[in-house]
């Protein structure tokens, strides 16, 4: 069997490994225009900040590829002809399948703010090598930067430039930062800890248009309130969209959507091409999503990999989790997050003497979502209380099981237990 | 990307294996032939006061530890186990290892190092040395060394000596920190350490036997008493002086921290194996790790801790000090220590993890 798996990305590494487990003899062969060997895209803030140098991403010893033999090609694919089952590369080379796995990952969302499409420099993303190398160009001639885009890359972007000594302001267009997934109690102390690092965090801001000077650079940009802020780097974090664009002219299109529409089992439209990780668009609970996630590539690219090899995959999303680091607060979801869901009850406490907090939330008697910040968690006992419908009472009392702090610091749980204890039943005064 | 400024600059070649960090090597590995080699430390010694060159080096190696914990206390400081574990090596160090030794000599009492066991510290168990000393030295030298080591191993893995007493993870983990990321994390790397450092260990337990029946015979075997005392000459420059000395503490620029402990180090070895039977192990989250490789980078003993954090694996590597440094850098709060009770037997093969379960650890 002739296996070609497009992009090296966790997705197409994952897979392109399980199907070498299961199949010694086939024929395996990984295309990536960007990068030669797999690295951690969600370690680009490292590479950035000099604690890592970029060869320091890669999660594997460059040999294994060898050992395993998958092949590897660097190239950019440019056409895709699923009758003829090849495909062409941006070097003329043609490339022939039998099966084929779609694991293009996403890039960068681009808006067309006025002034944008002018600017000769100044401008970056935060999500490909090349945009760390545009980000490394522009970093020695900026004294200012405007980041635009109150999700997690924004903030990592954020980090890098204060990092590098830049007076950053960071806009965001919500009134408080990332309302996706944090109530405004966690945000404030996310807010408040980013501000203490200098950066100058702006809710309510959009912008209007990017302001470039004589010679094309950003100059700055103009927020819809009229203000203008100055900078001579503007980085773009307002979310990342399938990078599919490429496959919707080709010879043979799949469906394309947001991104590749593929049935429970990773198949696209298109016979014997299959497509995982973030370029790939699926129903759930009838609505069409993209989990945009490391793991869920990482799962994805390891089941797509098992429905070529013929297994029946149904894929299943598991119960939400996620996990960030806000400058030093790190940050653990499960569940439910962001809006509470209709007739559910909050319960969150602010930990006393430290930036960490613990949001519960609880649906018909049965515990749906926790956020935590500041400490450390293990996400794998919510994810069985949730599956278990364990009631608030429980989780509290059980919360200790879950701390993942290192030795002696673990955060003080009784105090957490009063302040439940109070909540649930006020004494009043 | 190295942040601009002259003094960025500085730092980034001295802790990447620049110009400076050469020098800075080739100064160390002097300082260490000139101190053993030559009697030009014994005049600074008495210049200030101090009896011997080794009193001014044990005053240097002290002041390093003590200067570089202050900077790793203030670095890591939101960390507790940091904060606990570095105080702990610095007082030791400053008292057991360095005000305790220099007291006893003051009162013409044997210079005896209660921080430092067999097989690190050889002389406390050569019969010829050690048989020589009050009676509580001896039992302190052979109940540590062949109880309290051991048993506090089992417990708590070789953390408790390698990063919490023990000298040269005490240097490692302060002055050296800014270095601890240079430790090779390829598989070669891992090969060679685990050929090195048994190798070693079995020199080191052939020569402490041999003592002992040299020491037994007695006088009756000349000849044997003779290739004993040439043996023990042999280990004393090769492993003692150069291993730990000259290429250990001399090559912290170019090689990383733990070149010693890691590679050469008997008493490490020995723990080292007590380890993998006792209960520490670095407890790793499932599904939790985002591969971004710090963890790796960042260990000192050259563990590609990625490798299992990304295969969901918890594992007890007979390498690993325990100094905690993995758990401080995640930023995904994947690894924790832990001294657990019960282990899967899993976690003591070596590696072949399935690749199916997202992880590619490939047979090594
Ligand atoms: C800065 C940053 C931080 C992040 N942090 C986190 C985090 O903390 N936690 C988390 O869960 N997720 C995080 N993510 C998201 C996570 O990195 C992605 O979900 C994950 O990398 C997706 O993997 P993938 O294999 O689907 O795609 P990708 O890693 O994007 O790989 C796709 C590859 O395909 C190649 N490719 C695309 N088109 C073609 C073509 N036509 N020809 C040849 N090659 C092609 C691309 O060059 C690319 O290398 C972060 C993302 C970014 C950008
Ligand atoms: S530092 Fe944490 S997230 Fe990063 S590779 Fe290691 S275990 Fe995984």
């Amino acid at each position: 069997m002739r296996y070609v798996i497009i992009g090296n990305g966790v997705a197409g590494t994952t897979a392109a490994l399980t199907l070498r487990a299961r199949e010694p003899e086939a024929e395996i062969t990984m295309i990536s225009g960007e990068s030669d060997y797999f690295f951690s895209r969600t370690a680009l803030m490292y590479a950035y900040m000099d604690r890592m140098t970029l060869r320091d991403l890669e999660p594997h010893e460059r040999k294994v590829f060898a050992k395993q033999r998958i092949d590897l090609v660097r190239d950019w694919v440019v056409d895709l002809d699923a009758t003829e089952r090849t495909l062409r590369l941006k070097s003329g080379k043609t490339i022939a399948y039998e099966r084929l796995l779609l694991a293009t990952g996403s890039l960068g969302t681009r808006l067309d703010w006025p002034g944008l499409q002018s600017a000769k420099e100044g401008v970056v993303h935060f999500v490909t090598l090349d945009d760390l190398a545009q980000c490394e160009r522009v970093t020695p001639s900026t004294s200012e930067a405007v980041v635009v885009g109150g999700g997690l890359i924004g903030v990592e972007l954020v980090e890098c430039l204060a990092f590098h000594g830049k007076k950053v302001t960071y806009l965001v267009r919500s009134p408080w930062y990332w309302p996706g997934a944090l109530a405004m109690e966690e945000s404030e102390i996310i807010t408040e800890h980013i501000r203490r690092h200098g950066v100058d965090l702006r809710g309510t801001e959009e912008v209007d248009e990017v302001l470039l000077g004589a010679d094309g650079r950003v100059r700055g940009v103009r927020a819809k309130s009229g203000a203008e802020f100055g900078c001579q780097m503007l980085g773009i974090a307002i979310g990342v969209s399938p990078a599919v664009d490429w496959l919707r002219t080709v010879k043979t299109p799949p469906k394309i959507e947001r991104g590749i529409r593929v049935s429970p089992s990773f198949e696209t439209s298109l016979p014997a091409v299959w497509a995982a990780g973030d370029c790939a668009e699926f129903a759930q609970d009838g609505e069409w999503v993209v989990e945009q996630i490391w793991y869920s590539a990482k799962r994805q690219g390891e089941l797509a990999a098992r429905a070529m090899l013929g297994d029946r995959v149904r894929y299943e999303p598991p119960i939400f989790y996620n996990s960030a680091k806000f400058f030093e607060i790190e940050y653990t979801s499960t569940g439910s997050i962001g809006k509470p869901p209709e007739g559910s009850r909050t319960f969150f406490c602010r930990i006393p003497g430290k930036e960490a907090s613990v949001r519960i939330v609880e649906q018909n008697g049965a515990v749906v979502g926790v956020n935590m910040l500041g400490a450390r968690w293990d996400h794998t006992f919510f994810e069985r209380w949730i599956t278990e419908r364990r009631s608030m009472d429980y989780v509290v009392n059980h919360l200790r099981e879950a701390q993942f702090d290192v030795e002696f610091a673990r955060v003080e749980i009784a105090a957490v237990e009063a302040s439940y204890k109070q909540w649930r039943s006020p004494v009043s005064s | 990307m190295v942040r601009e400024g002259k003094l960025s600059w500085l730092t980034h070649d001295l802790t990447h294996r620049g110009v400076t960090a050469w020098l800075l090597t080739v100064l160390l590995t002097g300082f260490y032939l000139v101190l053993y080699y030559t009697e030009v430390f014994t005049s600074v010694a008495r210049a200030i006061g101090l009896d011997s060159k080794w009193t001014f080096y044990g005053l240097v190696y002290t002041s390093a530890i003590v200067v570089g914990g202050i900077f790793v206390l203030r670095k890591y400081r939101h960390n507790r186990y940091q904060v606990v574990r570095t105080s702990v090596v610095m007082f030791v160090q400053a008292v057991f290892a360095f005000s305790i030794p220099a007291i006893l000599k003051f009162f013409h009492q044997p210079e005896y190092y209660f921080s430092y066991f067999w097989p690190l510290k050889f002389d406390d168990f050569v019969p010829g040395t050690i048989f020589h000393l009050p009676l509580v030295y001896i039992l302190y030298s052979f109940l540590g060394s062949l109880l309290l080591v051991p048993v506090l191993g089992i417990f708590f893995g070789k953390r408790w000596y390698c990063s919490w007493v023990c000298g040269c993870g005490g240097l490692a983990n302060t002055a050296g920190d800014p270095l601890r990321h240079l430790t090779s994390k390829s598989s070669a790397a891992w090969k060679f350490e685990k050929i090195a450092i048994h190798t070693v260990l079995t020199v080191c337990v052939a020569l402490t036997a041999l003592l002992f029946v040299t020491w037994g015979v007695g006088n009756r075997a000349p000849a044997l008493a003779r290739f004993t005392s040439g043996f023990q000459t042999f280990y004393a420059f090769l492993v003692v002086a150069m291993l730990s000395g000259v290429v250990g503490a001399g090559l912290y620029p170019i090689g990383g921290t733990r070149i010693w402990c890691r590679n050469f180090c008997p008493m490490a070895a020995l723990l080292g194996l007590v380890q993998k039977f006792g209960r520490f192990r670095i407890t790793v989250k499932d599904n939790m790790c985002i591969s971004c490789g710090l963890c790796s980078k960042y260990c000192e003993m050259g563990i590609d801790v990625r490798s299992y954090a990304q295969a969901n694996q918890s594992f007890t590597r007979a390498s690993c000090v325990g100094c905690g440094l993995c758990a401080e850098v995640c930023p995904r709060g994947v690894l924790r220590l832990e001294n657990v009770r019960r282990r899967h037997p899993q976690e003591l093969a070596l590696v072949q993890i399935s690749p199916a379960r997202g992880g590619s650890r490939v047979a090594i």
